[in-house]
């Protein structure tokens, strides 16, 4: 069956290109390292969710206070802590 | 040809084996080319097994019976869909299925998942290989779909009651269901295993969970329908263990799709969500498992093989490396926020989640059941339906109110008086239904009134969603109601499309409660002219038709009915007897009522050599809510899918503003 | 004002504790399931039983008058016990195949609840005969 025979052997050489294609197209990096995000970036990206969560967070009460969900006294009690949670995370550099 | 086959599943396997093998040494050591390279092998891996599937498929359409499996599992006469479909007919071809779904989703969401990062990408590859080469392992050593014999002139054919529309539907379904699940759990360990604790892993496979998630409900839901209208027993779910196999990994992911929300939101719940994608994963794993091993008594019972053992060790396998992965890095995991209210949305999907999986668990329990009874006592002991509907309703009822519970509540805290204000229109909607419900006669059920009224709060909770929502987009915008309304969707798909989704629950739990606490069945021997009535509907018998097919002979009862001396139609339910296989099978005559949404359902039960029938007839009101039920979860998963094009902008500025490059 | 235990913590043990509740109270009322038995292994037992075997020899009767009369067998074994049934008999029903139905043991024979016949399907394909 010489289809199956061509269609096996390009099967196999396929394989073997795509496995190999790092090493081939790279034969002498300069730097082979998997980089880990440094200290300061993971720092970055913790800081990065906090204040998009701080925003959400925000958004959310004022939607929940308009829909009626949140009382007035409840909004007011929250408001200022989320506000200044979400001070925070901008000035932290997010 | 089968050489071929073979050939390109041992390829398969020896590339998934190197993605497992190199990638892990490329994750531990953090060698970049190698980590692309195992990478890479996956891609190649999707490309052999794809290659075997087509050999797979080429030798069913050409009916090349030197192949086993084609030879087992069709026969010449048989239509060429129902050959194609034979592809997962049976063990090994159903295996080579998993295999090509598994590499492909891999591949997918490997290639698409730019923002998880390079250091947990590098060790979702190993996982996904790990995965992968278990399947290809069972292809290639212990059910090869390309085994050979000497071609017989025929084949032996495929079960008559497989040769219908669904079997070309269902099982895929489930399989983009099952294997979906695959994915949260291979980036879940990625992020473990890189010690990462952020929530980047949850954002890459969302949408991969959604996808799993809605594919594994509407698996079931086809598989419930053609219990339906093919098996014809009058009911659409029975509690076999092959049926639960399905429940409990989509009970586990409506858990992680909900607890997911909060680690989002406050950050919490870490743990317990890597807990439940790892139960999904594995009761995804043990589905499959039983619906193979032949280990638990089931009426669909596939052939027993020696494959079971090999299932149990890979699930024992899966659980014990996670459980331990999870420990290590449980220093890490430990959040800082703290649940702030027993009052909060937090709360509720805490209550929801322990629901779901006491639920999910009490199935799993009643299915493994027989197998310690016999284990401890010596003598294998079943439960059955009184078993699984108490604890459907016992986990079920409070589930289907928390449903309208949770959205009414704010974040964090919920203000008492607040919420009295908002449940005030739905509560008030659900006791005057359960006053008119009870008025109406529906107190013969207590179950059914509570499905009902619990029901009736839910959506009345998310049409007030809708509203609220969009009369306060339209505050602040100045934009008319259908604008308010879209522009609200839009900007928050996922959470709109859920309440749509929880819809689609609650039509699904009015059509269950229904049909089943509201059924009435009456059966009875008829000679021609005599008539059985069931709510109100009189049935008469006329007599019998019978008319020769090329494979099998029908056998029709007429059966008119008539309602309040209306004429309603003449219907026809019976027996079909197949030649070849020696089989007889039951052809149900469902009347669908469109105003009511309840359907007359008429069995042939018996036919009787004096030209009598033995007819069975059920009453179900508001059954075909469950089919509709079914159409609206797709809209509403869809929904929720859908991308959003501001979302991922922000989502692109956190993740890929400094993004290592190299 | 930070609270120093976690009501996420209670709401959990609480929960667990709530659900497990449920669960003994379900047992201890309705018992440890349904016992499921071959012919052989049922002399002994007189409550409900869920009895499993393969149907012999030629049925006889009619199951929705009078009952359908068969002969169940051990999966590999030669004991067999008579079963009177009564009520609907599903389509794969006939002499070879694999039946449970549940009912009791009086006198020797063994009578079933009415509509708990159930026929395993057999393997996926159909074998030719």
């Amino acid at each position: 069956m010489s289809v199956a025979l061509v269609v096996g052997v390009l099967v196999a050489i396929g394989s073997v290109v795509l496995v190999a294609a790092p090493f081939l197209r790279e034969p002498a990096p300069t730097d082979d390292r998997l980089l880990r995000p440094g200290e300061a970036e993971q720092r970055r990206l913790a800081v990065a969710e906090e204040r998009d969560r701080a925003l959400a967070a925000l958004k959310e009460l004022e939607f929940d206070h308009r829909t009626g969900k949140v009382s007035d006294d409840d909004y007011r009690e929250l408001v200022g802590a989320l506000r200044q949670r979400a001070a925070e995370t901008l000035r932290a550099g997010g | 040809m089968p050489d071929l086959g073979r050939a390109a599943i041992v390829t398969s396997f020896l590339l998934l084996a190197y993605a497992l093998a190199a990638g892990s040494f490329a994750a531990w050591r953090g060698r970049r080319r190698l980590a692309e390279s195992a990478q890479n092998a996956l891609i190649a891996a999707f490309g052999a097994t794809a290659v075997a599937a087509a050999v797979l498929l080429a030798a069913l359409a050409r009916h090349d019976f030197s192949f086993q499996y084609v030879a087992d599992h069709t026969s010449r006469e048989l239509p060429l869909g129902y050959t194609l479909t034979a592809f997962w007919g049976g063990q090994e071809g159903s295996l080579l299925l998993w295999l090509l779904v598994l590499s492909g989703y891999s591949v997918a969401a490997v290639l698409t998942a730019r923002r998880v990062g390079r250091e947990v990408l590098a060790w979702v590859v190993p996982t996904l290989g790990l995965v992968g080469t278990f399947f290809a392992v069972l292809l290639v050593f212990v059910a090869s779909p390309f085994a050979t014999q000497v071609a017989p002139a025929d084949g032996a054919g495929l079960n008559p009651s497989l040769q219908n529309p669904y079997m070309a539907v269902h099982p895929p379904m489930l399989y983009l269901g099952y294997v979906g699940l695959t994915i949260p759990f291979a980036f879940a360990m990625g992020a473990l295993l890189s010690g990462r604790t952020d929530e980047r892993w949850i954002v890459a496979t969302r949408r991969w969970t959604l996808a799993a998630w809605a594919f594994l409900g509407v698996g079931q839901l086809l598989g419930a329908h053609w219990a339906y209208v093919e098996i014809g027993w009058g009911g659409y779910y029975a509690w076999d263990p092959v049926e639960n196999a399905a429940l409990m990994p989509w009970l586990a992911a409506t858990a992680f799709l909900h607890s997911v929300m909060i680690q989002e939101k406050r950050g919490m719940l870490k743990v317990w969500n890597v807990l439940l994608v790892v139960l999904a994963f594995c009761l995804s794993l043990f589905g499959t498992f039983l619906t193979r091993s032949g280990i638990i008594q089931s009426i669909h019972s596939f052939t027993q093989s020696s494959i079971g053992p090999w299932f149990l060790g890979f699930i024992c396998l899966i659980t014990g490396g996670s459980l331990a992965l999870v420990l290590l890095r449980l220093p890490l995991l430990r959040a800082k926020t703290r649940l702030e209210s027993l009052v909060s949305r937090e709360a509720t999907f805490l209550y929801n989640n322990l629901l779901l999986v006491a639920l999910s668990l009490t199935i799993l329990w009643g299915v493994v059941y027989p197998l310690l009874s016999e284990a401890v006592t010596g003598e294998a002991a079943t439960v059955s339906k009184p078993y699984y509907n108490f604890f459907l309703h016992s986990f079920g009822l409070p589930l289907l109110l928390l449903m309208g519970i949770g959205p009414l509540v704010a974040w964090r805290r919920a203000s008492l008086r607040a919420l009295g204000r908002t449940f005030v229109w739905p509560l008030s909607a659900a006791l005057a239904a359960g006053v008119a419900l009870l008025a109406a006669g529906a107190g013969s059920s207590r179950i059914g009134v509570i499905a009902y009224t619990f029901s009736v709060f839910v959506l009345a909770s998310i049409v007030l969603e809708f509203a609220r929502g969009t009369s306060a987009r339209r505050a602040l915008g100045g934009v008319g109601w259908p604008g308010a309304f879209s522009s609200l969707v839009a900007r928050n798909r996922r959470r709109y499309g859920g309440y749509v989704v929880h819809a689609a629950i609650v039509l699904l739990a009015i059509g269950v409660a229904g049909s089943s606490s509201y059924q009435t069945v009456r059966e009875g021997r008829l000679h021609p002219g005599d008539s059985l009535t069931v709510a109100g509907n009189r049935l008469v018998f006329r007599g019998f038709e019978t008319r020769t097919e090329s494979n099998h002979r029908a056998i029709r009862a007429n059966v008119d009915v008539y309602r309040g001396g209306e004429y309603l139609g003449r219907y026809r339910p019976g027996k079909n007897e197949y030649f070849a296989e020696d089989q007889v099978s039951n052809e149900v005559s469902i009347r669908h009522d469109l105003l009511t949404g309840g359907d007359l359902f008429l069995i042939a039960d018996q036919v009787n050599a004096d030209g009598s029938v033995d007819l069975k007839a059920l009453q179900k009101p508001l059954v075909n809510l469950i089919w509709i039920a079914g159409l609206v979860f797709v809209g509403g998963s869809l929904i929720a899918l859908w991308p959003d094009a501001r979302e991922e902008r922000r989502l692109a500025e956190r993740y890929e503003r400094a993004a290592v490059r190299i | 004002m930070a609270r120093r235990g976690s009501p996420a913590r209670l709401i959990v043990a609480l929960s667990v504790a709530a659900v497990l509740a449920v669960f003994l109270l379900y047992t201890s009322i309705a018992g440890g399931g349904t016992p499921s038995l071959q012919p052989s292994q049922l002399p002994g037992h007189h409550g409900r039983v869920s009895l499993v075997g393969i149907v012999v020899g030629k049925p006889t009767g009619d199951a929705h008058a009078g009952g359908l009369h068969f002969l169940l067998r051990d999966r590999h074994a030669m004991a067999s016990v008579p079963v009177v049934y009564t009520g609907s008999v599903p389509d794969l029903f006939k002499t070879g195949r694999e039946v449970v139905v549940d009912g009791k043991l009086r006198k020797g024979v063994f009578v079933a609840v009415p509509n708990t016949l159930v026929t395993k399907c057999p393997s996926k394909y159909a074998p030719k005969k």
